[in-house]
């Protein structure tokens, strides 16, 4: 009531009453524009978000050597920890590449037991040692840990498992064969947990790491195992990675070279891109729905307007001030819609990195808003504003004495 | 003061034959004057008061209210000359029904240019209607109702009041309380007033009466005598 003041304000105040008489028709309306503008908002974010984080995740590496097959299952299955390894190197491999030039660091990995389902990943002590996983970041052990060392069965757990499973330095596991669980491949080789990782938010915190030594010579393998290797981490120096991927994937034929990380990952989200304009599609057909609502909820309600509107004219309400009471609660009903949509997206963003975090480990930024929300937010209020246009010409259009005939 | 001259206006009906409805070649209303008009329904006295309103534009004629010329004004400000200085009272009332009574002064006002909230409270308790400020029409009975109108219709001080059968929904004694309240309402705020009735007995509380017949010249066949 306080707000009825002379000029817009008072179109404000009759078009709230007019959502608020509607109630029904507004929520439906608001639900169906807050629906598009979240769905199309969560598509792209999420995409966006999830590029980013995995370009991010790489754990400091900017290269991998593996076996010859795919980039991808190379990167994937060994800084990833997902997906299958696509065969073992020999150990010599480890040894030259170490000792080429533009090779900063070169750390080799085995992988192909587990513990409950969490991978076993076998690797040097120096790896959690001296390798900055992120620019001036060490892996460090929580209070009372220590890094195993290179002989020992010990193991070092990331936070991830530990709080998964419970996991405790001192505590002792027997390793499973295999990438995935099965209670009959157990093997008789028991480790001891010497220490926890402090949490990094990349996929180092989803594994156990224990020497590769273990890895390699664990009970039940095949004495093959012991020379071999699952692929090379790699830091490069300069151009090293053009020399590399023309030494491994151009002329020679024994390994595969997946660098650079960054633009193999992308090839990987490319493949789902047709998922993200299928969801942008039905985003649009929603928000045309939501637009036909906001025009049916506004008609619907023209007739029983029509007498308010007269009256108005004949308290001395101008045209201008009738026709926008129609354009404000178009614009009211846009703008609830968007408020909506990004709070719909708020949640769809908070399920999806909690997803993502438990498949993989790597950790999506917070909800923020950004330049896209803002193209958002202008296209849902121009999607209200084209909504309220024609009734709201249709009340400017209306002759007064004709509406007046009806209300008698 | 309110003066017409050889105001006419007409409705087209089919193609191109209109049908004159008002017809009047002169009509004076000095300040303060309080007139009344008898004639039978569907004559054409709504027709006159939407004219004087600013509602219709005439399609000859002029009129001229406190010196402007009503009839060359543009609409929007016939729309805010109406909001100022232009009460008018339907027989159904026209109040916004989701709007409190309240709610229904301080919008007459908002288009009047000033708000001012005491000022609505003060008229809806000279109407009697103190209590019933926060409820809606529909809440109200149709005296209380017609009260609220005729204090939203007063509630900018107009210099003229229109009045198109006020008591038309009431029985008789509320009749005979509301034109002595819009008499009394309109004596003290020093507005004219214009009162149209095809009720005998409202014409007759009225000192100044007309008869619609002869003030318009307009016969029942269409065309003008």
């Amino acid at each position: 009531m306080y707000m009825i003041r002379p000029g817009l304000s008072i179109a404000l105040f009759l078009a709230l009453r007019g959502v608020r008489k509607h109630a029904f028709s507004s929520f439906l309306a608001i639900f169906t524009i807050a629906m598009a503008a979240g769905l199309f908002l969560s598509t792209w974010k999420i995409n966006d978000e999830t590029r980013r984080a995995f370009n991010h995740s790489s754990s400091g590496f900017d290269a991998v050597l593996g076996a010859r097959g795919s980039k991808l299952q190379i990167i994937l299955n060994s800084l990833f920890h997902v997906e299958a390894s696509p065969g073992n190197l020999p150990w010599e491999q480890y040894e030259i590449i170490k000792k080429t030039k533009g090779v900063k660091e070169a750390y080799p990995i085995a992988v192909g037991d587990n513990y409950l389902g969490y991978r076993l990943v076998g690797t040097e002590p120096d790896l959690l040692l001296k390798h900055e996983w992120k620019p001036g970041h060490h892996y460090k052990t929580e209070a009372g840990g220590r890094i195993f060392t290179p002989l020992a069965k010990e193991a070092v757990v990331g936070s991830f498992v530990a709080r998964k499973i419970g996991l405790q330095v001192g505590d002792q596991f027997h390793p499973y064969h295999g990438l995935n669980f099965k209670e009959e491949n157990k093997h008789r080789d028991i480790y001891v947990v010497v220490g926890i990782l402090e949490a990094t938010g990349t996929p180092a915190d989803r594994v156990i790491w224990v020497p590769i030594k273990g890895i390699q010579f664990m009970d039940g393998h095949d004495q093959s195992m012991s020379h071999s290797l699952s692929a090379v981490l790699l830091s490069l120096k300069g151009a090293a990675g053009f020399s590399l991927d023309m030494k491994y994937n151009k002329q020679g034929n024994v390994a595969t070279m997946a660098w650079p990380v960054a633009s193999t990952l992308s090839s990987f989200f490319d493949k789902f891109s047709w998922f993200q304009k299928v969801l942008e599609l039905v985003a649009g057909m929603i928000a045309i729905v939501g637009s036909l609502i906001i025009v049916l909820t506004l008609r619907s309600s023209m007739n029983e307007r029509k007498r308010e509107f007269a009256i108005l004219r004949c308290l001395g309400a101008s045209r201008q001030i009738v026709s926008s009471v129609m354009v404000l609660q178009s614009l009211i009903l846009a703008c609830c819609g968007a408020f909506s949509g990004f709070l719909f997206q708020y949640i769809i963003h908070f399920l999806a990195s909690y997803i993502i975090r438990e498949n993989t480990g790597v950790l999506m930024h917070d909800f923020s808003i950004d330049i896209m929300g803002a193209y958002v937010f202008g296209t849902v209020l121009l999607i209200g504003l084209a909504g309220g246009v024609l009734p709201a010409r249709q009340v400017y259009k209306a002759e007064l004495s004709e509406n007046l005939k009806q209300t008698t | 003061m309110l003066q017409i001259t050889n105001l006419k206006k007409g409705f087209q009906l089919r193609g191109e034959i209109i049908l004159p409805v008002v017809g009047i070649d002169e009509f004076v209303l000095e300040k303060s004057k309080m007139v009344a008009i008898h004639g039978a329904s569907g004559s054409g006295k709504t027709t006159f008061l939407n004219l004087i309103a600013g509602l219709l534009l005439p399609d000859e004629g002029e009129l001229h209210l406190d010196g402007i010329a009503l009839h060359e004004l543009s609409e929007s400000k016939r729309d805010y000359l109406r909001a100022a200085s232009i009460g008018y009272i339907f027989q159904s009332f026209h109040l916004l029904q989701s709007c409190s009574a309240l709610e229904n002064l301080l919008i007459a006002m908002s288009f009047g240019g000033q708000v001012n909230q005491a000022k609505a409270k003060e008229m809806l308790d000279r109407v009697g209607l103190k209590d019933r400020m926060s409820h809606k029409p529909g809440d109200m009975s149709v005296g209380q109702q017609q009260r609220v109108a005729l204090a939203r219709a007063l509630i900018n001080q107009p210099s003229l009041l229109l009045a198109d059968e006020p008591t038309g929904n009431l029985d008789a004694q509320n009749t005979e309380n509301s034109l002595a309240l819009i008499k009394e309402l309109c004596a003290s705020s020093g507005a004219s007033m214009i009162i149209v009735s095809h009720d005998p007995n409202v014409i007759h509380a009225f000192d100044n009466q007309f008869d619609w017949g002869d003030l318009n010249q307009v016969t029942e066949t269409g065309s003008c005598i």
